[in-house]
């Protein structure tokens, strides 16, 4: 063909029908040669890659055919495999181009326009732009041609002064290439035995993507550089990624997008006015259907004699009114019922938004506007007012404790010296001497001189310890002691049955007990004994509840939900 | 909690909800259609040219509780759009003359938080929206530029988005929404603190949306101290499998055999796109290398590669030129590539969470999938036990595995 090509062409019928003869002769061949086990490229590839391989197209077969003729030796089938594989990348790049699919910002970059190509004839072999001259010069018909086999493996022809020339570009490109695929896969070691592959492999998917990968950073540097508004387009990056069909992609450039958006909305208001038009002719026409398909029938009953029809007037029977009737009604008990529901729903929300105001979450606390907001709206409950004034409160006026410990913390020693306030506090370093109860000598006895004589007759003495005792003169014995209780109260209650408690308590108390004072009541003419004699019959917290609750009615009606009542328990 | 039990309980107490059983909230409202949402208009036709025509079940229920200031708890299905009901919620509650951040994203990794940059983007392409991606391994003066800049929505990591608020670049005065995505990932230890932090500068009672696939009870226990009497829309863990994704297994007898396993399905996995998980980066380095070795085309993508080297390969696996990738479980959650069709479990999950968000990573919105588990003779007890979980089916692989894709 290229033969031709030099030659002046003479251009006739004759000449036209050898030059198809001559391209069907050479079709065939090639289709024969195809078929040689040589060429099978399964007889080069691992098992699994079969199907794969099998897709390829027809021009890069063509073009490996070539070089194949010459793989006979194990050398050069090494060579050849590798110019293959090389030629199958090529092929590759080539198909992506030439497919609709393809990018064509990358194929403005090659000078073969490849849609176009694709259309004529799959034999024709693609040059790739690098090696344009090197592919023209493959005819041997002249002693100024020479072989050499570049780093790549292929066998390539030149003519003998430009081989320095491309001996030098063959160089070039292999520095190029092995520097490319070492600082990208620098993680993957190579110590393989298969280790001129592996470079290529990963150059595989470099050489089409490298050029991608510029494409994405300069499109990147660009966002960076410029500051602006950054929108979908900016950040789409040839995503493969369906649309809906209103999709329109609009440009990243500001000024032409800006252009495009108002164009869309125009376009959309003119839609929608030309919806609006569409609508009302249609509404006007099938009125005036209407009107006529009305004025035909009138005809019709005129004809026939009827009187005219009369539009407002439609037959009812007593049935349809009943259940318009019904339905009617039952609507609107269903429209009451739901307005009731959703004003119920209304409050509930109300009420959970209320909660919600006030709601402090965990992680909010100590932030700048929440401690405020605890002051001013949150109420605190019952429990915790009472937790926070105890907090508050002086502990000498605290209530003694007593059910935990065996004795309460205000007793004192003998000197009158308040024992172990602080015992929880140094509870580890005292020992049991320290801390283990004192209790205060019992009270002296008191009685009258006289009685004396009963217990201690003549020269008695004794080292044992014994009761101190008072004695006065002229002593006027009371009655038991007795505390005393419910003074304010008005009836004398029945107080016979609790006689004894006084006693009991004196057993089981571990108190001390300090006797009330001498007053009138004791030493005075008992005009009222009975009320002397009254016992003991509750403890002060008691009293001080029943009286708490019998001024409850004089004050106020109100009754103090329980959980208020924190009184004591 | 009724009206009248509320009144009494305003205290802060930590209740023990260990026993409590979570349930959607009552009265979520169920919308059918995107119109009748009231939605802005250019949100509408954002929704509509991204490709959106029906509302999928979680997008019907939460984005109008969202956009009504609500604190939610959204869980769904993966690949039913949940990414999109927190976006079109955002975009609805933007006010795009403040130019200011008034929504926070956060997500686990930065490959997700850029998808989300996206996705708001692209549903706000209408609305002159500005989003940002605030996200680790990328050049800190640019990241402080594009705030200074005036960012409407701020979607990044937490460390990043953290770092920036502590320079006072991100400012945060304005920001009334806080969502977090996968948010079971989100407050696990490893992330918790960080949130806490980042959470510390924003204003008090800000709104917070909480949306992942898998919502386990701890988390749900631990939503009250950052929200408040929020909704809760979730899905039964017997509900969490799609019914188009299959499952199968491939009995392995040993370690090795995956390999070749995974040569002969080759051809399956470049009929679409496919991503195969390991457990471990240096795993995926490995297995990338001897793929490579026997001369198949794959790319591998883990945490250790520079974010420059993410970034390509993620561009490059989202724009289809390449259609194999092994990875590590950074990939596992939300990544969103609408053309796989195959998940490959070349190592099983390390727990059940992880298996739903991996095998979603197939079957987007509607679009069938299969998830192929490569199981030792031991790891079959593991695989039983998902399935039993899950409630779901996972057969052995049958001949015609490509056929399903």
């Amino acid at each position: 063909m290229n033969e031709q090509s030099s030659k002046k062409i003479l251009f006739n019928k004759s000449t036209l029908f050898s030059l198809k003869a001559e391209l069907l002769k050479k079709q065939e061949e090639i289709q024969e040669k195809k078929h040689l086990p040589q060429h099978n490229l399964e007889n080069f590839k691992p098992a699994q890659q079969t199907v794969k391989k099998s897709n390829r197209t027809d021009d890069e077969q063509k073009k490996s055919l070539k070089d194949n003729l010459k793989a006979v030796d194990a050398e050069e089938f090494e060579a050849c495999r590798k110019s293959k594989l090389m030629l199958e990348k090529k092929a590759e790049l080539y198909k992506h181009l030439s497919d609709e699919a393809g990018n064509s910002q990358l194929a403005s970059n090659f000078l073969v326009d490849f849609k176009g190509k694709k259309q004529e004839t799959p034999a024709k072999p693609v040059p790739e732009p690098e090696e344009f001259e090197e592919g023209v010069s493959f005819v041997d018909d002249d002693n100024e041609w020479t072989e050499f086999t570049d780093f790549l493996g292929r066998t390539r022809k030149c003519l003998k002064t430009d081989l320095e020339h491309y001996k030098k570009r063959d160089e070039e490109l292999m520095k190029s290439m092995t520097n490319a695929t070492k600082d990208k896969d620098s993680n993957i070691d190579t110590e393989t035995p298969k280790l001129p592959e592996k470079p290529f492999l990963v150059q595989k998917t470099n050489d089409y993507l490298q050029s991608l990968r510029e494409k994405w950073e300069e499109q990147e540097r660009k966002l960076l550089s410029k500051e602006k508004d950054i929108h979908y387009q900016d950040i789409l990056f040839d995503e493969a990624r369906i649309h809906g069909v209103g999709y329109y992609a609009f440009s990243t450039d500001e000024e032409e997008r800006r252009k495009q958006m108002e164009e869309l909305v125009k376009r959309r208001q003119e839609t929608l006015m030309a919806q609006e038009k569409a609508e009302e002719i249609r509404k006007k026409r099938d009125e005036l259907i209407a009107a006529r398909v009305a004025a035909a029938r009138a005809r019709q009953r005129a004809r026939a004699g009827l009187p005219p029809e009369d539009p407002e007037e439609k037959k009812k029977d007593f049935t349809t009114c009943l259940l318009e009737f019904l339905n009617k009604q039952k609507s609107e008990a269903d429209k009451k019922a739901k307005e009731e529901e959703d004003k119920k729903k209304e409050e509930r929300e109300k009420e959970r938004q209320k909660y919600r105001e006030t709601y402090i979450r965990e992680w909010d606390v100590g932030k700048e506007g929440v401690g405020d907001k605890v002051k001013k709206f949150r109420e605190m409950t019952q429990e915790e007012y009472v937790e926070q004034q105890r907090a508050k409160r002086n502990d000498e006026f605290a209530p003694p404790q007593t059910t935990s410990h065996d004795r309460s913390k205000y007793s004192f020693d003998i000197r009158g010296n308040k024992l172990a306030t602080d015992t929880n506090k140094n509870d580890k370093n005292k020992s049991w001497s320290d801390v283990r109860p004192v209790i205060a000598p019992p009270p002296p006895i008191i009685g009258d001189v006289s009685e004396v004589s009963k217990t201690q007759k003549g020269l008695y003495f004794s080292t044992k310890n014994t009761k101190p005792v008072v004695k006065y003169k002229n002593f006027v014995r009371a009655e038991e002691p007795s505390p005393i209780n419910n003074e304010l109260s008005e009836e004398e209650e029945d107080s016979v049955v609790e006689k004894n408690k006084p006693e009991k308590r004196k057993q089981n108390s571990n108190y001390v007990e300090i006797e009330p004072p001498p007053t009138y009541d004791y030493y005075g003419p008992n005009t009222k004994y009975s009320r002397i004699e009254k016992p003991f019959t509750s403890d002060l917290r008691e009293a001080m509840a029943q009286g708490s609750k019998r001024l409850e009615p004089k004050e106020s009606n109100i009754q103090l939900p329980k959980h208020y009542d924190f009184t004591f328990e | 909690m009724t009206a009248s039990e509320v009144s009494y309980n305003r205290k802060i107490i930590s209740e023990d909800l260990s026993n409590v059983e979570f349930d959607t909230s009552e009265d979520v409202e169920v919308i059918p259609t995107f119109d009748s949402m009231g939605l802005r208009d250019e949100l509408l036709r954002g929704i509509y040219t991204y490709g959106f025509e029906k509302p999928s079940a979680i997008q019907q229920r939460s984005i109008l509780p969202i956009v009504k200031g609500r604190d939610v708890i959204a869980q769904a299905q993966s690949g039913t759009g949940k990414t999109a009901t927190f976006s079109i919620s955002i975009l609805q509650s933007l006010d795009t003359t403040l130019r200011e951040t008034q929504v926070l994203v956060l997500s686990p990794t930065r490959e997700l938080a850029t998808q989300i940059q996206k996705v708001i983007l692209a549903l706000g392409d209408f609305m002159n929206v500005q989003c940002h991606a605030c996200i680790g391994g990328t050049n800190l003066g640019e990241d402080i530029r594009k705030l200074d800049y005036g960012q409407h929505v701020v979607s990044g990591t937490p460390g990043r988005v953290f770092d920036m608020i502590r320079r006072r670049v991100l400012r945060t005065r304005s920001i009334k929404m806080l969502v977090l995505d996968e948010a079971d990932e989100m407050l696990n230890k490893g992330f918790k603190e960080q949130i806490y932090d980042v959470y510390r500068y924003l204003p008090p009672a800000t709104q917070v949306v909480l949306i992942s696939a898998t919502l386990p009870h701890e988390i749900l226990e631990m939503t009250s101290k950052f929200m408040t009497d929020p909704i809760r829309i979730l899905v039964k863990r017997d509900e969490l499998t799609l019914e188009g994704i299959k499952q199968f297994f491939v009995a392995v007898e040993r370690e090795e055999w995956k390999f070749d396993t995974l040569c002969d399905l080759y051809d399956t996995l470049t009929i679409t796109q496919a991503v195969i998980f390991c457990n471990t980066k240096r795993k995926v380095d490995w297995l990338t290398q001897k793929m490579q070795e026997a001369n198949f085309t794959v790319s591998s993508m883990h945490g250790d590669m520079p974010q420059k080297e993410r970034d390509n390969i993620m561009k490059e696996f989202r724009s289809g030129q390449s259609r194999v990738l092994i990875t590590t479980d950074v990939w596992a959650r939300g990544i969103d590539v609408q053309q796989v069709s195959l998940v490959i479990n070349y190592d099983l999950p390390n727990n059940r969470e992880l298996y739903i968000h991996r095998i979603g990573r197939s079957g987007r919105f509607g679009r069938k999938g299969v998830a192929i588990n490569f199981v030792k003779s031991d790891d079959i007890r593991i695989l039983r036990d998902i399935e039993q979980y899950y409630s779901t089916q996972i057969d052995e692989m049958p001949m015609n595995v490509a056929d399903l894709i």
